[in-house]
């Protein structure tokens, strides 16, 4: 799934402004304040929208002109309640299957199986109306999948559940994504749900994407090294006098622990030489892994820095 | 003790046969229709179709029985041949067409699973297709069904239309009758709730409008005798007017006693037609699903 330099606007409001990104395989998380335009690329993904400019390519094909097709391969929840509430979850749900084109005794049978896979196995014939909050995203996580599709999108699907809903649901996600083989783009302003069940992220600020790839790569900083050693706060201070003397940046965070500069890859090497030098016991050595957060938040400062 | 084991049943990838949009239009249509009328539904829902079939097709079951029992020359003109009998079935036509339209369209808008049919293989257009598609299926039942029994029923009995020829047209009149009723009436009624998301409101709408059109084009042509051409905005009439031509009979009844000319009353029939199914499908195309 690739997006390029994607502009939408609703009427003069411009909502995407240059968007562009790609989605691998795996759990992605599309990340965003509230009104950052989430929601309006998922329509573009499903072709309900067509982009101002710009190219969206979706499982191989343009999902504005190959709508269907395209759509066919496709699950959508969305973030809103979409089911009819006088009918029961394993009609909805066989419905939904049939729709992407299963045979009737497919759609039944897989109607069954794919509730029993969210854990509504027992409660399956019960009107929707009927259900809890909670219930209901799980049967509009079956209905996204129970065609088995290549790519499932989820709009804010933990919107209203309380916390051990919360906890369930984003374990079925994790369940989709990696255990099903279907890939999921998953929106939600979150950060922490996103953190716990993505494999990358996408995000989203002002309309145009500004930070986006693999999770544990983001994470990296890459530049920067953790070193925590015995002897608490002295011995971290002087370690940082010994590396300024080698001419390399270093400043603690704490008693014992200071974040060293690596501005080439050599410099490892030198720290390395300096801690055996100065015969201080190591306790961590590590490249330094920023929080989805932090990610986010500098990410949303450098979007909004003037050009 | 037996090597039997239970396997696990849970989810498992879907290899078989992909049937594609058409067998998505076709879904939706079949579910529609069967929401109408009813059907895999509780019995309060079962309830207006049931009564509206009965209204429909009693009288050709009892004119049916009255050619089995009484002798014909007894009867008359008494028996009403395929082109008279939408006297028996205007007002069931009316609440059917105004009522299962709603069904149709509104709980789709108001439960916002509209969402999830537009994020499936359907577009907005074939969408409203396979909804026209299901009203029209449930009103032809009323349309094309009930005079088609009684001239079957008559054919059987050796009554109605002379000869095999005769059989013929009667039978291909009745069949174009039913379809362009069935047309127009599913046209005028998707159309308010093509506007609103509430089945009540839509259903007193499309009574209202039809109801309330009947009333002003009446007062104006036989009250205010404005002339003839007003009953063409009655559109309870217009479909009937454009069925006696079908039957090629002259007109129903003006105050001038002069029929409405054809060609007046099928340019009519089909411009509203038109114009009612455009104000749906612009309604349905500005949906808004996502946003």
């Amino acid at each position: 799934m690739r997006a390029d330099a994607v502009v939408k606007r609703w009427g003069t409001t411009p909502v995407l402004a240059g968007a562009s990104f790609t989605v691998g395989r795996g759990v992605t998380g599309l990340l965003g304040a509230n009104g950052a335009g989430k929601t309006t690329v998922l329509g573009l993904l499903l072709g309900l929208h067509r982009p101002d400019a710009g190219t969206v390519r979706v499982l191989g094909g343009d999902p504005w002109s190959s709508g269907p097709d395209v759509r066919a391969r496709i699950g959508y929840a969305p973030e809103y309640d979409a089911l009819p509430p006088d009918v029961a979850a394993a009609d909805v749900v066989r419905h939904i299957a049939e729709l992407h084109g299963l045979p009737r005794r497919e759609a039944t049978g897989r109607a069954s199986d794919t509730l029993w896979e969210v854990g509504l196995g027992e409660e399956r014939f019960r009107p929707v109306g009927t259900m809890s909050t909670g219930q209901r995203q799980r049967v509009k996580l079956a209905q996204a999948i129970v065609h088995d599709p290549d790519l499932v999108l989820l709009d804010e699907p933990t919107n209203g559940l309380d916390p051990a809903q919360r906890e369930g649901m984003l374990e079925l996600i994790r369940h989709v994504g990696h255990e099903l083989g279907m890939d999921v783009i998953l929106s939600s302003h979150l950060l922490e749900e996103v953190e716990r069940v993505s494999d990358a992220v996408v995000i989203l600020d002002g309309g145009v994407v500004v930070a986006g790839g693999a999770l544990a790569e983001l994470r990296t900083s890459g530049d920067e090294l953790i070193v925590e050693v015995d002897g608490g706060a002295e011995q971290s201070e002087r370690l940082v006098d010994e590396l300024a003397a080698t001419g390399i940046a270093a400043h603690t965070i704490g008693p014992g622990r200071l974040v060293v500069t690596i501005a080439e890859p050599t410099m490892l090497d030198v720290v390395r030489d300096t801690l055996a030098a100065a015969g201080m016991g190591v306790r961590r050595l590590q490249a330094r892994t920023a929080s989805l957060e932090e990610i986010y938040l500098e990410a949303a400062e450098r979007g909004r820095a003037p050009r | 003790m037996s090597d039997a084991r239970i396997l696990g049943t849970g989810y498992r990838t879907y290899s078989g046969p992909r049937l594609g949009p058409r067998h998505a239009v076709w879904t939706l249509t079949r579910h529609t229709f069967e929401r109408i009328m009813g059907l895999r539904r509780p019995a309060r829902y079962k309830v207006l179709p049931i009564l509206t079939l009965v209204i429909a097709y009693l009288p050709a079951v009892a004119f049916i029985g009255a050619i089995a029992l009484v002798p014909s020359r007894r009867l008359g003109s008494f028996i009403p041949d395929p082109g008279q009998y939408y006297t028996f079935v205007t007002a069931a036509l009316m609440l059917f067409a105004t009522l299962a339209a709603p069904e149709a369209l509104c709980p789709d808008k108001r439960s916002h699973f509209i969402g999830l049919y537009l994020a499936s293989p359907l577009t907005r257009t074939t969408y409203l297709a396979a909804k026209a598609a299901a009203v029209a299926g449930a009103v032809v039942l009323v349309t094309m069904g009930p005079p088609l029994l009684l001239l079957a029923g008559e054919a059987i009995q050796n009554e109605g239309p002379r000869g095999f020829s005769g059989f013929m047209t009667m039978f291909s009149q009745t069949v174009a009758a039913g379809a362009v009723l069935a047309v127009m009436f599913t046209a005028l009624a998707l159309v308010i709730p093509s506007l609103t998301d509430r089945r009540a409101f839509a259903s007193a709408g499309g009574v209202l409008v039809l109801i309330g059109s009947a009333a002003i084009s009446g007062i104006l042509s036989f009250g205010l005798r404005l002339g003839d051409g007003w009953l063409l905005l009655g559109l309870q009439r217009l479909p009937f007017e454009l069925t006696t031509r079908i039957f090629d009979r002259t007109g129903l009844p003006t105050p001038s006693r002069t029929p409405l000319p054809t060609l007046e009353v099928a340019a009519t029939a089909a411009a509203v037609t038109v114009l009612a199914a455009a104000i749906t499908w612009w309604r349905v195309v500005r949906a808004t699903v996502t946003r």
